[in-house]
């Protein structure tokens, strides 16, 4: 603990990402949002760790077996930049954010908390925001960047680097924030993922 | 900026000649663009308010901004703008109308939220000093022309493929043609003065509004503290973060969005900023 983050209460993963699943439900009452059925956990593989070596079987014991399980699917992808994909798969938001913690959970408890990039969840605007801001249809990606413990919007314009809806994104990650997400504070880090495979 | 007024005029005079002298008969057109331009001009006030959603304030509900809209309009010598708010978080602000008689400005919430007094007081007057200059005239004419050269064309490139306009073409063939091909040189040739048109009528108004406030730096601030917070946003794929340094963050441009706006793309807000910060020196040393 730095001197400078001493006065702040230590936060943990879950009390972050958990922040989703009410933010994203008073958006859907609103009926302004739906989320899809996927979302991804992504991180850099390692060769010398056991248990990112064993992924798909380990995945299929927490998340099929045992008390608690959410029997959320889910598929191993890799991406051109070297990088994991786990593509979760479950109709209901708040099992699929419980599965998306669980996984990051389990390769953190396992020795690889550092090669966790992020965990990404896709959302649909269906209605509009107050304002008219939103074009119902638009397709946004939250981002939880697990170095930062905090999400940020991210709505792509295209599959190069640098193709992003900026405005919006300002505007969305301050209306996330208004309904009680963790957002991330610093613009600055809010890094995209172009070409997200779901 | 009266030469690039005086080219512009220069342009289209003669490209009328050209076109009666060549005969067509699409010189016909130009008074129903007029018509067109003419509603966009005299209505500019209620359809900026429909197409941004802009709401009409009281002084009631907006105490603080009127006052500082009154205080700033008495300043230029011009009656009461309207009012208008936009209730969104993009920090911006716009104003309109053909005369100081029919002015309106209007202001984001998110602008709101973002500058301190100082600071939108600047960008108000920045906004009242366009109306002051009477820019959307400049506008409405430039807009009226650029309308109907690319109107031409596209009639023109439809006439030559479908060989329209009855039965004239059997004397006409290589003229129409060559009517084509002058209508998009002088297109691109008065866009180009258009936008340099656009960037005087903006440093003026930089300008008008640092002279009627003393103060250039304000704006330098507000302009500074904006293009900041969109711009932060990265080009940045996360994956590079641990593999580049993270320091070279180029802030992309902001998208334009019109151009009578704060933030027109054109010219640039760097080049802005420079100038009144150059300015801001002058007045403080008593330089000329």
């Amino acid at each position: 603990m730095g001197i400078f983050n001493g006065n702040k209460a230590p936060k943990n993963d879950w009390s972050a990402m958990s922040t989703v699943v009410k933010a994203e439900a008073k958006l859907q009452a609103l009926g302004e949002i739906t989320p899809s059925r996927r979302a991804g956990v992504i991180y850099r593989n390692s060769d010398d760790n056991a248990f990112l070596n064993d992924i798909e079987s380990e995945l299929k014991t927490i998340l099929y077996v045992g008390a608690g399980a959410t029997k959320t699917s889910f598929e191993i992808e890799d991406d051109d930049r070297g990088m994991r994909w786990i593509v979760l798969e479950d109709g209901n938001f708040s099992d699929l954010v419980s599965s998306v913690y669980t996984v990051g959970n389990a390769i953190g408890a396992n020795g690889a908390g550092d090669n966790l990039l992020a965990a990404v969840f896709e959302l649909y605007f269906t209605g509009t925001v107050e304002d008219n801001t939103y074009r119902s249809g638009l397709r946004t990606y939250w981002i939880y960047r697990y170095d930062r413990k905090a999400f940020y919007p991210f709505v792509p314009t295209g599959d190069n680097e640098g193709d992003r809806d900026r405005p919006t994104e300002a505007r969305l990650g301050h209306d996330l924030r208004k309904h009680g997400l963790t957002v991330e504070k610093s613009l600055t880090e809010w890094m995209g993922l172009w070409g997200i495979p779901f | 900026m009266y030469f690039t007024m005086f080219m512009l005029g220069f342009l289209y005079a003669v490209f009328a000649l050209f076109l009666y002298s060549a005969g067509t008969a699409m010189i016909f057109i130009a008074p129903i663009i007029g018509i067109i331009v003419a509603v966009q001009y005299f209505m500019s006030d209620r359809l900026i308010l429909m197409s941004t959603g802009a709401k009409p304030v009281t002084a009631e509900q907006e105490p603080e901004l009127h006052r500082m809209v009154k205080m700033l309009a008495d300043r230029y010598d011009m009656p009461m703008p309207k009012v208008a708010v936009i209730k969104t978080d993009i920090p911006n602000a716009f104003a309109t109308g053909r005369n100081p008689k029919n002015a309106l400005v209007a202001v984001t919430t998110g602008i709101q939220q973002r500058l301190n007094e100082r600071e939108l007081q600047a960008v108000i007057g920045h906004e009242l000093a366009h109306v002051a200059n009477r820019d959307m005239r400049v506008l409405a004419i430039a807009n009226f022309l650029v309308t109907l050269t690319s109107f031409l064309m596209t009639m023109l490139f439809w006439n030559m493929l479908f060989g329209g306009m009855g039965g004239r073409r059997n004397n006409n063939g290589g003229g129409i043609m060559m009517v084509y091909l002058v209508t998009i040189i002088v297109y691109f040739i008065g866009q180009l003065l258009v936008l340099a048109l656009t960037r005087y009528r903006e440093y003026g108004a930089d300008h008008t509004g640092a002279e009627i406030s003393g103060d250039p730096g304000a704006l330098a601030d507000a302009l500074e503290k904006i293009s900041g917070t969109i711009a932060n946003i990265p080009d940045k794929d996360l994956r590079k973060l641990q593999t580049a340094n993270a320091f070279l963050i180029i802030p992309a441009a902001l998208k334009g969005e019109g151009s009578m706006n704060l933030f027109s793309t054109h010219p640039p807000l760097q080049e802005r900023i420079k100038r009144l910060r150059e300015l801001e020196q002058r007045m403080r040393y008593g330089l000329r």
